[in-house]
């Protein structure tokens, strides 16, 4: 089992910039979390109804996936930062593994979403159906926009890593695309319990 | 106390999994929005500090993504308590 470590360090790992476009994420998601849920305030009966056509189910699995590639870049990060050097070939792969089952997991969200998006405009359901749907579709396209970013940048981890491209003392590429993905985690994991469960 | 990614891991689907089941069985009180919110909070605490690696950085960089979720989550919370129409 992989052990975290505890000793503090001045600066977050990844470029520094990751973590700007990081915070402006966050707050650019925030304000339209927060604008969803004020607007539910004055159309609650509308909001209540709508959700009921969203499907929970998928919007769990969809957690579970983000949930266990974020854990699968943690352990690729993990295998990179404490390779010998003289076993790289052999680390660059198994971290290069870990890699691949975070996008094909991350694949999997987006095949889940079109799916889902699928299903709701063949329904007629389009932006202007209601401020319901507006808000989801909003949230949710914005968030797909990310995760598909997301996969584009794990399979540039992937090759970069099966080339051994990282090591210990060189990885801050590989530690910036998972401070992506890890945020693209974070934002679902409000995203979901907001727009799929919370009446 | 030393914690494990695996640890982590399994935190988050549990909690995940009880967020799912409070949509599945209609539980949609009071106690169960704040369970629901307080949950969320937890699972971004666990992801911000032990996945994006925060716990280990100097406390300025790791109070802006708790502040978010504080601010973000208190602020969805009072929206759900207080409903203007019904």
């Amino acid at each position: 089992m992989s052990e975290i470590l505890v000793d503090k360090k001045p600066y977050p790992p990844g470029d520094f910039a990751i973590w700007i476009i990081v915070y402006v994420e966050l707050l650019t998601f925030g304000l339209l979390f927060v604008g969803y849920a004020y607007s539910r305030r004055v159309n609650l009966q509308m909001f209540n109804d709508s959700q009921l056509l969203l499907n929970q189910t998928i919007g769990f699995i969809n957690t579970l996936i983000l949930i266990t590639s974020s854990y699968l870049i943690v352990r690729g990060v993990e295998t990179i930062k404490t390779m010998q050097l003289h076993q790289r070939y052999e680390a660059s792969m198994r971290a290069s593994k870990w890699l691949l089952g975070a996008m094909m997991l991350g694949s999997t969200f987006l095949v889940l979403k079109l799916s889902e998006f699928s299903h709701l405009f063949t329904q007629g359901i389009t932006l202007s159906t209601n401020t319901f749907f507006m808000f989801y579709l909003l949230l949710t396209m914005f968030h797909f926009m990310h995760v598909t970013l997301g996969v584009i940048i794990l399979y540039n981890l992937y090759r970069k890593t099966k080339n051994q491209g990282y090591t210990p003392a060189d990885c801050r590429g590989f530690e910036t695309g998972a401070i992506y993905w890890h945020l693209v985690d974070l934002l679902w994991i409000v995203l979901f319990p907001l727009i799929y469960i919370m009446r | 106390m030393k914690l494990h990614v695996e640890d982590i891991f399994a935190v988050l689907v549990v909690l995940s999994f009880s967020a799912f089941l409070v949509g599945y069985l209609e539980l949609f009180s009071g106690f169960f929005a704040i369970f629901l919110v307080i949950s969320t909070f937890i699972k971004g605490q666990l992801i911000s500090d032990y996945f994006m690696d925060l716990r280990e950085v100097d406390y300025k960089y790791r109070l802006i993504p708790t502040l978010w979720l504080v601010v973000v989550l208190s602020l969805i919370a009072i929206a759900y308590m207080h409903p203007i129409s019904e």
